[in-house]
């Protein structure tokens, strides 16, 4: 029998403290993320070229998926700006992620490495994470006046291409070299944009990577130093192994991050019309519902949107997947059975193997 | 006091959640802290008083008289500043320092509102801006897309509602009147300017060249297209490695006012016609000849090449021509290397690029100011004539600019003292753009433009493949039908 003080010190409930102070967020989650998440998916079902869409079913994505017929040229544009999208976030997604991981595990190893003695790590570490703190349209300006098809860009500068033509006479030329295109060209202009999504993000993953190497425990690689092992070793038998769950948390959110790529893509150009090249599908369905005023095409933004949510939901289960816990499981698969195999004897009814 | 501790932290927590919407707030706001804002509501209320007193007397006079032509003015009069909704202070502000020095009303009472940095972005920002319950009493159309608002009664009120009738814009360009009309011939917004455009050239190097002395004898050189195509050539020709015309951009936006088609027919199907293909040609023959410069329209470079002896002239307007504008960039500003040394001539073709229009909202509550203002640059020749000195503008009003052309007081020092009014005078009385813009022209045009660019620079390959991509892209557009 508890005593009227215990019962009141257990009838005392902390939780209605929690929740109220988890509330403001939930407040905030709903209104700004979870409401025009759904929206997203009513959109996707409704018609184009109203601001009140109406709802008209599965048009939208068989507009977008189907092989349009050759005259119809409404659909065909639809069709091929998605998917050209798509080729173009998956090319320039690949593109940024494999040299953007390399250099930051190598970075992040050297940095870590007991044995490198480097002066000045912090400087550098703060030096390589700078670019993730410019906006992105600060370095879309940088980077279109340092690479632009102008003849006035600085690399084109360098190669003469806007020298007059008294400093084409002095320089004994008879014409100045055409100007690179760089940001209206194929693959130029996507190798640009590799580079500026490596540049801006490599820091950030490489910190990520460190704080990974760094709940390594020490005596793994004080143990690994004394048994001889050189640095390769060290990297591929201990590194590399106990760094995979950050290394699939990094590839998830880049994954995430880089089929959603837009602000990169959408500002590198001039003029008004953003170049085809480069052009991802998040670009896409900004100017669906963006660019006609009058008409805004929703349907084809909402479809677009909730198929890259599929594909991006599909893509992280499968990451998952593969680099799930085999040995946790094997380990509860063998516990489950013999918690079985004791049921059983204990009613009585069995033999032992 | 466990109690109050835990209050405290959810007055702590709740606080710093509600900053997460501090950023959904008024961004439109021209540099105003509510702190300051709440000051000069309380200063401007002080001088209203004072300076309503004399001007509404003095202009309910004047107005009076007026509306027993024209009809009412039903318009509320509960506000207390006339907002004036823009996406660039070069016209509105200078509009506005102008009709506040010339009449009773102070600078108080008119306010520029600056909803975007360029016109396709305050053509989705309007909306949006309307929906909320910010003061908007006029706000400002550009041609392109007119049409969407001013067919919407949602957006923009009949000018009616002021006290004018059609009738007191006899005075303006016709085209203006019947842009500024909706699909029920009711008047929803009436311009201030017209924008006839010409050819403006380098002097010096036109006479180094050309032997060109005055406006006149250069003119000979670019009187048509197969003229100037044939100066164009000439220069090259002559080893001086020069263009003629600015950029592709530009040029089109010559041809592109000289189509005898709009873009859309009656059932909006959209028109591709064998002046696409005249044109398609000629930007292709003119890029790979070196005849037009590699530049893009609205870049840096853009403004570079009028400095260094890149391009011997430039496609420009009048909205281009005056203080701190386009024509100035390509000069270098005051000082700059070509300061003063570039003219203007009609050129190959007459044109008109654009034009800006005043409409009224549906939620204005300054009728009063609102009349006088739209009243100030559009209907009365005499303010009109003078904003017309003030700005360098090209005004809506044909007796206004004649007066000026005869006076000859007008000079722009940009154009060594050249007066371009008596130069774009003649073609303004011709602009015809009645029937030829449609709601979906920027867009029409941007994929146009886009798809000529790549096929002067050789990604694509033939007219044909041009075509169908600029169709495949213009058939995105909701709304209109390609075929």
């Amino acid at each position: 029998m508890a005593t009227a003080a215990q019962r009141r010190i257990k009838s005392v409930s902390y939780a209605k403290y929690g929740y109220m102070f988890i509330l403001p967020f939930f407040v905030v989650y709903f209104i700004f993320s979870f409401w025009p998440l759904i929206q997203t998916f009513i959109l996707a079902f409704s018609e184009n070229g109203s601001r009140t869409p109406g709802i008209i079913g599965f048009d939208n994505f068989k507009t977008i998926l189907a092989k349009p017929a050759a005259n119809d040229f409404k659909a065909m544009g639809i069709h091929k700006s998605f998917w050209d999208g798509m080729k173009n976030t998956v090319i320039i997604w690949c593109g940024n992620f494999l040299p953007q991981i390399a250099l930051s595990l190598l970075l992040a190893v050297w940095f870590t490495d007991l044995r490198v003695k480097m002066p000045g790590k912090g400087f550098f570490k703060v030096v390589m994470y700078m670019p993730n703190i410019i906006t992105a349209a600060s370095v879309a300006g940088l980077f279109l006046s340092l690479f632009g098809d102008s003849a006035y860009s600085v690399v084109n500068t360098l190669r003469g291409c806007s020298m007059t033509k008294d400093q084409l006479l002095a320089a004994g030329l008879s014409a100045a070299p055409e100007p690179w295109k760089i940001i209206t060209s194929c693959w130029p202009s996507r190798i640009l944009v590799m580079f500026i999504q490596v540049w801006m993000w490599f820091g950030n993953t490489m910190i990520m990577l460190m704080s990974g190497i760094q709940g390594i425990n020490e005596s793994l690689f004080e143990a690994a130093e004394i048994d001889g092992a050189n640095s390769t070793q060290t990297f591929w038998k201990i590194t590399f192994p106990l760094l995979k769950t950050i290394m699939v948390y990094t590839l998830l959110t880049s994954m995430i991050g880089g089929l959603q790529m837009f602000d990169i893509p959408y500002m590198l150009h001039t003029g008004n019309v953003v170049n085809d090249y480069i052009k991802t599908v998040a670009v896409f369905i900004y100017e669906m519902f963006h660019g006609n005023f009058a008409k805004p095409s929703f349907g084809y933004s909402g479809a677009a949107s909730v198929i890259l949510f599929v594909i991006t939901s599909i893509l992280g289960a499968l990451v998952f997947y593969v680099q799930r816990d085999k040995d946790a499981i094997e380990k509860k698969k063998k516990q489950k059975q013999a918690a079985k195999e004791w049921k059983r004897k204990q009613k009585g009814g069995g033999f032992s193997i | 006091m466990n109690k109050l501790k835990k209050s405290l932290a959810l007055i702590a927590t709740l606080a710093i959640a509600s900053t997460a919407f501090y950023a959904c707030g008024d961004t439109t706001d021209p540099a105003g802290s509510t702190a300051e804002e709440s000051k000069t509501e309380e200063s401007v209320e002080e001088s209203t008083e004072e300076s309503t007193e004399e001007s509404t007397e003095e202009s309910t006079e004047e107005s009076t008289e007026e509306s027993a032509a024209s009809g009412e003015n039903t318009v509320p009069e509960t506000g207390d500043k006339l907002s004036i909704l823009c996406w660039t202070g070069d016209d509105v502000e200078k509009m506005i320092e102008n009709f506040t020095d010339n009449t009773d009303y102070t600078a108080d009472q008119v306010e520029y509102v600056n909803v975007g940095s360029s016109g396709g972005e305050a053509r989705e920002q309007y909306a949006n801006y309307f929906a909320g319950d910010e003061d908007v009493d006029l706000f400002v159309l550009e041609a392109d897309w007119i049409l969407d608002y001013i067919n919407n009664d949602d957006y923009t009120a009949p000018l009616s509602n002021l006290g004018f009738s059609e009738s007191d814009f006899d005075g303006c360009y016709d085209y203006t009147v019947s842009i500024g009309t909706d699909n029920n011939g009711v008047l929803k917004a009436a311009s201030w300017q017209s924008t006839p455009g010409g050819y403006v050239y380098r002097t010096d190097l036109a006479e180094e060249y050309l032997g060109a002395k005055t406006p006149d004898e250069m003119q000979e050189f670019v009187k048509d297209w197969d003229t100037f195509t044939a100066t164009a050539k000439k220069l090259q020709d002559d080893g001086h490695k020069i263009a003629m015309a600015d950029t592709l951009g530009g040029m089109w936006q010559v041809w592109q006012y000289n189509r005898s088609n709009a873009w859309l027919d009656a059932d909006n199907k959209l028109i591709v016609d064998d002046y696409c293909k005249t044109y398609a040609d000629l930007a292709k023959e003119y890029y790979t000849n070196g005849y037009v410069t590699k530049e893009d329209q609205w870049s840096d470079g853009w403004y570079a090449i009028g400095q260094d002896d890149s391009t011997m002239g430039y496609f420009f307007c009048t909205w281009c021509l005056g203080k701190g504008s386009m024509l100035s960039n390509a000069e270098g500003g005051e000082g700059g290397k070509t300061y003063g040394k570039y003219n203007i001539t009609a050129g190959p073709s007459g044109w008109a690029w654009g034009g800006s229009w005043l409409a009224l909202s549906p939620k204005c509550d300054n009728g009063e100011i609102a009349h006088d203002f739209i009243n100030y640059f559009t209907v009365d020749a005499s303010t009109a004539k003078d904003y017309a000195l003030f700005k360098s503008e090209f005004v809506n009003n044909p007796d206004a600019m004649k007066a000026i052309v005869d006076e000859g007081s007008n000079k722009n020092d940009l154009l060594g003292g050249q007066d371009q009014f008596s130069v774009l005078y003649e073609s303004a009385s011709t602009i015809d753009m009645d029937g030829k813009i449609t709601a979906f022209d920027s867009q029409i045009k941007d994929a146009f433009n886009t798809a000529v660019t790549k096929y002067a620079k050789g990604d694509i390959a033939s007219y044909d493949d041009m075509i169908t991509e600029f169709k495949t892209e213009a058939a995105k557009i909701e709304g209109i039908t390609v075929e």
